[in-house]
């Protein structure tokens, strides 16, 4: 590498070194992004190609029960994450509750993704009357003591997937909204859109046309980064006994499940959590680094 | 000022009057019955209707709206079920531990992520922040109540030498702050990286530095002391939004602190200590809120009450 | 823009943002300093119990789990108690005799006195009946087919008359708790006088602590600890760390699992007893006569797809038995009326034999959370045991707070099977046997039997057994109400589970009794 650089140095009309190239500001900070993004997508899949091809897999059943063989620890018998406590394969249990885990949260979301893309837009681009409601509906939501409503909530409607989905929608849809509002009223200003209403487009043309196609791709970022924050809301909603219904198994189901046992097999707890962690670590270095790559490629966009 | 104060009280009350208002709505439209909590498990249907009577629990929504209402500028906030004391006095009793476990949390954050931060900085974009970076988003990761279990099984199991659960004693305190710090690092030595770097790298630094003075200076005096403010406000927003209840930790520690109140009184149905709960704490977090806004102009003169910023 | 800036703006930012640091640090000291003590660990002389369930006072009108029980005694006493062997024994009473048909003679002890020295009257006890009869929602109302009334005969005799005889009344009035009459309202007491070995020191309802300090008057000769710390830790996996650790002192009511956990430690001691509690999956009996759950034949079918002996030997870590009648077999007066066997082959026969194909019986199986240890576990696994036989259920799992109690009157909606725990805190069979299957039905038209259970054939020897004096004679009637019971299957699976309690091996006599309490008095701690 050194030697073939080397020799290249003279073809270059500048004084300015590769090793000065590589050392500068912008290159590290593409490289530390770049960096993020492959360990965050490698974390990723790691968690969620298993979890999609879980049905594809040479694995137990993850309702059969074994009674005879309940508690063995990791890497008994064919089990490799060992069994629970009426002696089902964990390691089935994990990817099947995963399935219900992400889907819960890709599907929570893309609703708030949704509903805040078209709130915080309709704010920042109307203001008057509209932006003073979205914006105290933020307030009031900030203010909220947010875990307790979503537990009444679901009390309220039945701790069915479709409930658990859009209460964890409604607890994160302000972190779109806000963003949106803040980049469109950035964009509102700009010559593109007097030229669009110039030519008589309609207020909702503007927006939803010229408006929003431009800011989408920086909320998607944050959506990602929501995700992340999904996995974990769905798995507290699950471990204070509102998750969704039995029989479905969902990550924070078998750690609140596991937690009697914590002192005598430590893995009912531990594995299934550390697939969480893995999981949203892997999606929040993801998120950040698409953020900063953003970031460094499109100056003065900050979020 | 007085008139910013006021209009923010004013709007703060209104925020409060609708949380309680779709609370109480909301938990006497959940499926559930107070009195089946309150009376035995053997309790005829006779019984419940009394003691549902007795609670006053036997008018319409409405009407039982109108009767709280009435109540609550009286300042009572009627009687828990379940502690059969008044509500607003059991949330009282736990206000204190929530408070000390969110100042510990927010201390402990700052005692990390402050240092952090700066070390951050100092190496911006190296392979070894962006390493630091993914442990602390890695910490930030963690579901509160896996982590908490976890510490729990290493320090209260594995080497019993903490506490596990209430706070009888001062190292009680331990695990659950740190479970509870662990999800903010992340956060807040992001925000003293981002602000030491742009302090660092600006002109009146240059200037500084220019005239001489040392890098040690620099960097914990000038730099630090411009960056304290924001960081300031960040932590006392995590603070604020703690004593909204750190539900989860609390439950894992047994904490007795307002969090694991709101737990036990939804699984009781206690509809005054809920109400209770959420007036108190919302009220808490908003007042904190508004403290740190109004400081805010006194730390940083740039800043000017009631001209909107972006925030 | 910083260079503009006036000096005085300077000081006052970095003084104001010095005091904040200093009054944020002030405030922390003082916040902790209000809320903990500087000391670690029980205090010397001092027992810590780690209660799983909230004690919300010191009185049993309204609710009653077994550890409330054992602290409510250490405070209050009554005319007698459940002793170890399940019959009454006498406490404040040294007399209790059935002297008619329908009176009871009780006497007073002579050397009785309330912890503050005043003395126990008689009005007390008539005020105390007077009280738990109208308090609503009482739990003691349904084993109380009437209440007594109090006629005083000297200053330290009475009679409790009733209209028509009550042959278990003293094991009821274990259960009356005794105060000064003045003192006494229809409601719980928080807190107030009693004639007990302990009296509350300090009570913290927030995190529901209480402080019992040793009552150095008792009559009986005071305790050997000197204090004794109640704590709530509703957790089971907090008060088994803590029971590790040394932060609680004893533990009770703990599950199977718990116990597996802390066997073979050093330091702690368990100690097991079979109870009197019952825990069944129960049958819906509010079916339209035409559905399969109807037909006894088709109860009894279910009940042979359930493997028993798994579910007890494993999943309960052989911590329970399973049921041989329709009550606790440790309750007096209790028979064996039959077994649940394991054979999947003849229930898939008798399914059949009904016409109930493979696939064609849906079922419902509804419980709580934490109706008793282990719930989940077993629901789940019967899930798998029916579906061996071809018959589907769905599991719907109620959290704490639900409207259970809607579902089981079958008001908010259908099931077939409910896992419910009924407890049997007056240690005879004849009142649970009352409590659990004496529904008429007067009392269904408002829904207010056991899950619909009226057998008239039941009633009317429920009848005949109150109305009997003799003891021998009520017990054959007793056993035939049982027998009755069994051959009517009201149970897809009952069992009994054992009481187990873990406590330090600084802790000495702890004697749990089958009531799974035991006496605080008793208990002492190694020097």
């Amino acid at each position: 590498m050194t030697t073939t650089t080397e020799t290249e140095t003279p073809k270059r009309p500048s004084r300015v070194t590769p090793a000065q190239l590589r050392d500068a500001g912008v290159t590290r900070r593409s490289r530390t992004a770049r960096v993020k993004i492959r360990v965050g997508a490698v974390l990723t899949a790691l968690v969620v190609l298993p979890v999609a091809l879980a049905d594809l897999l040479p694995l137990p059943d993850s309702t059969e029960q074994d009674l005879a063989s309940r508690r063995l620890p990791p890497l008994t018998d064919g089990h490799l994450f060992g069994t629970d406590q009426l002696g089902r394969d964990l390691l089935a249990r994990v990817l099947d509750g995963g399935q219900v885990s992400i889907l819960i949260g890709v599907l929570a979301v893309l609703v708030s993704g949704l509903i805040g893309l078209a709130a915080g837009a309709a704010a920042g681009y109307f203001g008057g009357w509209v932006d003073a409601v979205v914006s105290r509906l933020l307030e009031a939501q900030m203010s909220l003591p947010l875990l307790m409503m979503l537990l009444l909530v679901v009390a309220l409607f039945g701790p069915s997937v479709p409930v658990i989905t859009a209460v964890i929608a409604v607890a994160q849809w302000p972190e779109v909204a806000r963003l949106t509002r803040s980049m469109v009223l950035v964009e509102r200003e700009k010559p593109y859109v007097d030229a669009a209403r110039t030519l008589g487009l309609p207020h909702r043309g503007v927006l939803f046309r010229h408006l929003v196609p431009n800011v989408v791709r920086q909320t998607s970022l944050v959506v990602l980064l929501l995700l992340a924050q999904a996995v974990l809301l769905e798995s507290a909603l699950s471990y204070l006994g509102a998750g969704p219904e039995r029989p479905f198994a969902t990550w924070g189901r078998l750690i609140s499940d596991g937690q009697d046992y914590v002192t005598t097999s430590w893995w009912l707890v531990t594995l299934p959590g550390l697939v969480i962690v893995l999981l949203v670590v892997g999606v929040n270095l993801l998120g950040d680094g698409l953020r900063d790559a953003v970031k460094g490629t499109k100056k003065g966009a900050t979020a | 000022m007085t008139t910013y104060i006021v209009k923010r009280l004013g709007q703060s009350a209104l925020v409060i009057l609708l949380t309680i208002s779709t609370v109480f709505v909301l938990i006497r439209m959940a499926p559930g019955d107070p009195a089946t909590a309150f009376a035995a498990p053997n309790a005829t249907t006779e019984d419940l209707a009394q003691i549902r009577t007795q609670l006053g629990l036997d008018g319409s929504i409405l009407s039982q709206y109108v009767t709280f209402l009435g109540q609550l500028f009286t300042g009572d906030l009627g009687t828990s079920y379940s502690f059969r004391a008044p509500a607003f006095e059991v949330v009282l009793d736990r206000v204190p531990y929530t408070i000390t476990l969110a100042l510990a949390a927010v201390m402990l954050t700052a005692v990390i992520a402050l240092p952090l931060g700066i070390w951050m900085a100092r190496r911006a974009d190296t392979g070894r922040e962006t390493g630091a970076n993914i442990v602390t988003i890695a910490a930030q990761s963690m579901p509160e109540f896996w982590s908490g279990i976890m510490l729990l099984t290493v320090f209260s199991v594995l080497l019993p030498v903490l506490p596990s659960s209430g706070f009888t004693t001062w190292s009680g305190l331990v695990l659950p702050a740190i479970t509870v710090a662990l999800l903010q690092v992340a956060l807040i030595s992001r925000l003293v990286r981002r602000e030491m770097v742009s302090n660092l790298t600006s002109p009146y630094l240059t200037v500084a530095r220019a005239h001489g003075i040392g890098e040690r200076r620099l960097v914990w005096g000038y730099a630090l002391s411009n960056s304290a403010i924001p960081v300031l406000t960040a932590l006392g927003t995590r603070f604020a939004a703690m004593l909204n209840g750190v539900v989860v930790v609390e439950v894992v520690f047994n904490w007795p602190g307002v969090g694991s109140l709101v737990v036990r009184a939804l699984e009781t149905r206690d509809y005054p200590l809920i109400q209770a709960t959420v007036l108190v704490t919302a009220a808490l977090a908003i007042l904190v809120q508004l403290l740190i806004d109004l400081l805010y102009p006194l730390l940083d003169p740039r800043v000017r009450l009631g001209k909107a910023t972006a925030r | 823009m910083r260079t503009v800036m006036s000096q005085t703006a300077q000081i006052s930012r970095r003084t104001l943002l010095k005091a904040l640091g200093v009054a944020g640090g002030a405030a922390a000291v003082s916040g902790l300093a209000g809320c903990a003590g500087p000391t670690g660990g029980p205090p010397p002389g001092s027992v810590t119990l780690g209660l799983n369930r909230s004690l919300v006072s010191l009185d049993n009108k309204l609710n009653q789990f077994d550890a409330a029980v054992t602290v409510q005694r250490a405070v209050r006493q009554g005319l007698t108690r459940i002793g170890p062997d399940l019959t009454p024994v006498p406490v404040l009473a040294d007399r209790f005799e059935l002297t008619s048909p329908t009176q009871w003679t009780v006497r007073l002890r002579d050397d009785i006195h309330y912890s503050d020295g005043s003395p126990v009257r008689i009005e007390d006890v008539s005020t105390a009946l007077e009280m738990y009869a109208q308090v609503n929602g009482s739990y003691l109302a349904a084993f109380f087919p009437e209440w007594p009334t109090v006629v005083p005969v000297d200053d330290r005799t009475f009679t409790l008359e009733t209209e028509r005889p009550l042959p278990v009344l003293d094991y009821l009035m274990a259960n009356i708790l005794v105060t000064p009459a003045a003192a006494n309202i229809p409601e719980e007491l928080q807190s107030g006088l009693g004639t007990g070995p302990y009296v509350v020191t300090a009570s913290n309802r927030g995190t529901g602590e209480y402080t019992l300090r040793r009552n150095d008057r008792y009559w009986a000769g005071a305790p050997h600890v000197k204090q004794v710390q109640v704590r709530f830790v509703p957790e089971e996996a907090n008060r088994v760390v803590g029971l590790r650790s040394g932060e609680l002192d004893l533990i009770d009511t703990i599950t199977p699992d718990s116990a597996e956990q802390l066997q073979g430690l050093p330091e702690v001691r368990i100690e097991r007893v079979r109870g009197t509690r019952i825990n069944q999956l129960f049958y819906n009996f509010r079916k339209p006569k035409d559905h399969p759950l109807a037909k006894a034949s088709v109860r009894q079918a279910l009940s042979l797809a359930v493997d028993g002996r798994r579910l007890a030997d494993e999943i309960l870590a052989g911590s329970a038995q399973s049921a041989v009648g329709p009550v606790a077999q440790t309750l007096n007066g209790s028979v064996k009326c039959g077994a649940y066997h394991y054979d999947p082959r003849r229930a898939k026969q008798m399914l059949e034999a009904e016409g109930i194909n493979d696939g064609d019986l849906r079922l419902t199986l509804i419980w709580e959370s934490g109706e008793f240890a282990g719930d989940t576990s077993v629901m789940e696994a019967v899930v798998q045991m029916l579906g061996d036989i071809g018959v589907g259920v769905t599991l719907r799992q109620f959290e704490a707070g639900g409207n259970i109690s809607e579902w089981r009157q079958g008001r908010a909606g259908d099931w077939d099977i409910l896992g419910n725990g009924y407890a049997s805190p007056v240690g005879a069979a004849l009142p649970i046997l009352q409590g659990m299957y004496g529904g008429t039905p007067e009392r269904e038209r408002t829904r207010d039997t056991y899950q619909g259970y009226v057998n008239p054939d039941v009633l009317r020897l429920l009848d005949e057994a109150y109305a009997e004096v003799d003891p021998a004679r009520r017990q054959e009637i007793t056993a035939r109400v049982q027998q009755v019971v069994w051959d009517s299957w009201p149970s897809m699976w009952a069992f009994v589970p054992n009481s187990v309690l873990a406590y330090r091996n600084r802790v000495t006599d702890v004697a749990l009794e089958a009531t799974n309490s035991y006496e605080l008095a008793n208990v002492g701690l190694e020097a």
